[in-house]
């Protein structure tokens, strides 16, 4: 046998990788959106480490969810929306769609909110860039192709690992890092716990299910290439993971040292200091706005197609308007919608960017639940239903979650509810 | 008309009054292939488990509870068969196919029509209607649109023009599909270009090879060459068969060396000696875009025994608007149509009401080119002849103005999505 031909069944089997690589690594990007940066710089700031014992447990979450939803995609051939309109009917198809839409369109306002605040570091103000930047969103998905479009948005997000790099030259004291991994300390204040609501929203959003399921469909994966599809789940999960991490890890060994907290991009733009000095600013600002131009491009198209393949309403950026009226309709509201919210005059577009997560994690439950249903349908699964090991798990979290959920909104209602721990 | 929307869910009780439980779902018997398949069984939900209850027990269907016409204890239970379609588990929310309309919609209802006292399946609703009395606002929606001085959208579509997706089809059915089959080829494209990948997979499965071939014709060469993806060779190499030698050359371009090769050497002999000669030719030139099959006899020959042999050999040949003159050793001479072929004395030798003044093209002729020629003469096929005069193929019309004209009509592989 020569080289070449041992060496082809491995060729094979990363060719196979490859080709199956996709789904999983851009739903991970899309995580790292100008939402998820926003947080995660946020509770690097403002707890230092303090967050870092949860995130392992988030990586496991989130590995759980978005393998649920590749399983569904790869078994039944079928999106989300799809599954939920033919399995749970038309009143609750209504119903969650609309809580998606609504959370979606919060989403859209934070990444034009990460939009605005990346190009406000260049002296740019939001009342030209954002209505520039969504008319430019809005033709390059009606015109251009989409798989060019994603190719060089996932290119550009190599930039997240600045904040790998960004994170270990800040030289943190890596025990010190370990110990707090390690160990949980809960503080029951509301800053606190809301963050963790929003921290856990942003990696799992709701929309990514809907968006990793349709791309899976679409690639038209079968169960023999489901060991390959895992993987692509996992590893995109991990990388977004880490690149988390690392952010927080950076923002807490450069901000949080000092006692500054992030009130504006900018701010957060300094924990870039110990890898690009001068340029921090420059860094963070292009990262961010990749960022937040990718998912601004997605969002509201994943939206309006999730919406007309429930309802049975014509959908295709390759249809004429007239064709497709409601599907370009609700793209062209999300964007629009969108963009106008964060023109208004509001106090700060940190805060909006955080508020839209933390709307993510309270509505995370719903959909894990119909998920939960969907994955446990033997007639819809067959032999692929849950395990009972992940069904606990799944059930832990649906329950974490409500809990955090509800902590959170009686903690805004009664401040001082719970005295510090 | 009742629909199924507003049956689910009513309360039924037996002749005592005593409540057996809630309407489930319906079953439609689509044994004997008619065109609207009777009601033949109710499924209610107890408490514990579900009761298949025949609808000759059923005393009263369309009243606000659904009363049977005996004791529960002297019902006997449905027994489900092969041909058993339930309404709400098999049909309602899913998406089939409008056989009609020639696209992939979804059932939002279903409407029963009751005759000589026997309900049978009617009307599948796909509009907006549909949609607003599933969520319980139907009339709410008629007024608010009627104040607007419009109404609601209300697309109801026959159930014998509708087809249910081969994916969607409960594995004891036996549903007879000819409706698909009987679709033109072009319409098939259309509603595959709809459907997801494993449901026009599925769909593909169920055509016949030649059918197959002919709906491949009708998308473009990147969108055929991923739904042949998963499927096995011998049956694509089957296919490449029945398809014209310049579509299957197209569809070989777009897959990988490896597997058109595999491909070739499961074709029959003559088949793949043709497609690779088109294949040895640039894509975009007249040799390219050529077809081998073109129809040419002998000078000698009259018109009686062209016309013989057009009827052994055309079923081989694509199309045969003309008829090419060759001598022996293959030079183009003459061509003729069918219409100065019928009208001929059967007695004339072709050499003597064909024409000598041939329009050709040679091999590496630009598509441009081609297209300006079959413009000029009007002429439905271009023979394409060597520098010798040799003849090697025809281009017909549609081939080379494919570019010219952006062929809109051809589906194109469905992208982002859709």
């Amino acid at each position: 046998m020569t080289v070449s031909q041992r060496l082809r069944p491995l060729r094979m089997r990363l060719l196979m990788l490859l080709a199956v690589i996709g789904p999983g690594i851009i739903t991970a990007n899309v995580d790292n959106d100008a939402g998820g940066i926003t947080t995660y710089s946020v509770a690097g700031a403002h707890y230092g480490y303090g967050f870092l014992w949860m995130m392992p447990f988030v990586a496991l979450a989130l590995i759980i969810v978005q393998e649920m939803s590749a399983r569904l995609g790869v078994v039944t051939g079928k999106g989300l929306a799809d599954l939920i309109r033919e399995s749970l009917g038309v009143r609750l198809t209504a119903l969650i769609l609309g809580i998606f839409v609504f959370a979606n369109l919060a989403n859209t306002v934070s990444e034009f909110a990460g939009v605005a605040a990346s190009l406000e570091i260049f002296g740019i103000p939001k009342f030209i860039s954002v209505p520039v930047v969504a008319v430019i969103v809005w033709l390059l998905v009606v015109r251009a192709n989409y798989k060019w479009v994603e190719r060089v948005f996932l290119v550009a997000s190599a930039i997240y690992l600045t904040y790998i790099a960004s994170g270990v030259l800040a030289r943190p004291d890596w025990t010190h890092v370990a110990a707090q991994t390690l160990s949980p300390h809960v503080s029951l204040d509301a800053e606190y716990v809301t963050l963790a609501v929003t921290i856990i929203g942003t990696t799992i959003a709701p929309w990514m299910q809907f968006y990793q399921q349709s791309s899976i469909v679409d690639k038209g994966l079968k169960i023999t290439d489901y060991a390959y599809e895992r993987l692509d789940v996992v590893l995109g999960s991990l990388f977004a993971v880490v690149v988390a991490c690392f952010i927080m890890i950076a923002c807490a060994s450069t901000l949080f040292v000092h006692g500054l907290r992030i009130e504006s991009a900018g701010d957060a733009a300094r924990a870039l200091g110990p890898l690009a000095g001068t340029h921090a600013s420059t860094l963070f600002a292009l990262g961010l706005l990749n960022a937040s131009l990718f998912s601004a491009a997605i969002l509201p198209l994943s939206t309006a197609y999730v919406v007309c393949e429930a309802f049975g309403w014509e959908a295709g950026v390759d249809r004429s308007f007239g064709e497709a009226r409601i599907f370009f309709g609700i793209y062209t509201a999300l964007i629009a919608i969108g963009a106008a919210i964060v023109l208004l005059p509001l106090k700060s577009l940190v805060q909006t960017m955080l508020a839209s997560q933390t709307l993510n994690g309270v509505l995370l439950p719903i959909i894990l639940v119909v998920m939960l249903r969907l994955v446990n349908d033997r007639d819809l699964m067959g032999r692929w239903v849950n395990g009972r090991g992940i069904n606990v798990l799944s059930w832990v979290m649906v329950i974490a979650l409500i809990a955090l959920t509800v902590l959170l909104v009686l903690l805004s209602v009664f401040p001082g509810l719970v005295g510090p721990a | 008309m009742p629909f199924v929307s507003e049956l689910t869910g009513k309360v039924v009780a037996d002749a005592n009054g005593a409540r057996v439980g809630r309407l489930d779902d319906l079953i439609a018997s689509t044994g004997g292939n008619l065109p609207h398949p009777p009601i033949v069984a109710l499924v209610v939900k107890r408490s514990r488990g579900t009761l298949l209850i025949p609808l000759c027990d059923i005393a009263v269907l369309l009243a606000p509870a659904i009363a049977l016409s005996k004791p529960i204890e002297s019902v006997a239970p449905y027994q489900p068969t092969e041909h058993d379609l339930y309404l709400v588990r098999d049909v309602l929310d899913k998406q089939i196919i409008d056989t009609n309309g020639m696209r992939v919609v979804r059932v939002n209802d279903l409407e029963l029509t009751r005759v000589n006292g026997r309900f049978y399946l009617a009307n599948v609703d796909i509009g907006g209607l549909g949609l607003m009395r599933r969520l319980g606002v139907a009339r709410t929606a008629e007024t608010v649109a009627g104040r607007f001085g419009r109404s609601v959208a209300s697309g109801m579509i026959p159930w014998d023009a509708v087809e249910l997706l081969p994916g969607n089809q409960p594995m004891r059915l036996k549903v007879p599909s000819d409706k698909i089959a009987d679709l033109h080829p072009a319409d098939l494209a259309e509603i595959i270009s709809d459907l997801s990948r494993a449901d026009s997979s599925k769909l593909l499965d169920s055509l016949d090879v030649e059918t197959l071939a002919d709906t491949l014709e009708e998308v473009e060469p990147d969108f055929q060459a991923s739904l042949i993806e998963t499927m096995p060779d011998e049956k694509v190499a089957d296919v490449l068969g029945e398809m014209a030698p310049d579509e299957a050359a197209d569809l070989l371009a777009e897959l990988s060396d490896d597997r058109s090769e595999e491909l070739l050497n499961l074709m029959d002999r003559d088949e793949a000696a043709g497609v690779r000669k088109l294949l040895s030719y640039p894509e975009d030139s007249a040799g390219g875009l050529m077809n081998s099959e073109y129809v040419a006899v002998r000078p000698d020959l009259t018109a009686a025994q062209a016309i013989a042999y057009l009827r052994e050999t055309a079923d081989e040949a694509g199309t045969i608007f003309y008829v090419y003159v060759i001598d022996e050793a293959d030079h183009l001479i003459g061509v003729f149509s069918l219409q100065d072929l019928v009208l001929a004395k059967p007695k004339t030798p072709v050499s003597e009401f064909m024409h000598k003044r041939v329009v050709t093209a040679s091999l590496l002729d630009s598509q441009d080119s081609l297209a300006q020629a079959i413009a000029k003469y009007s002429l439905l096929a271009l023979p394409v002849v060597d520098d010798e005069g040799k003849m090697h193929g025809i281009v017909t019309s549609d081939d080379a103005l494919d570019k010219i004209i952006p062929t809109a009509w051809k589906k194109r592989l469905p992208h982002m999505y859709r």
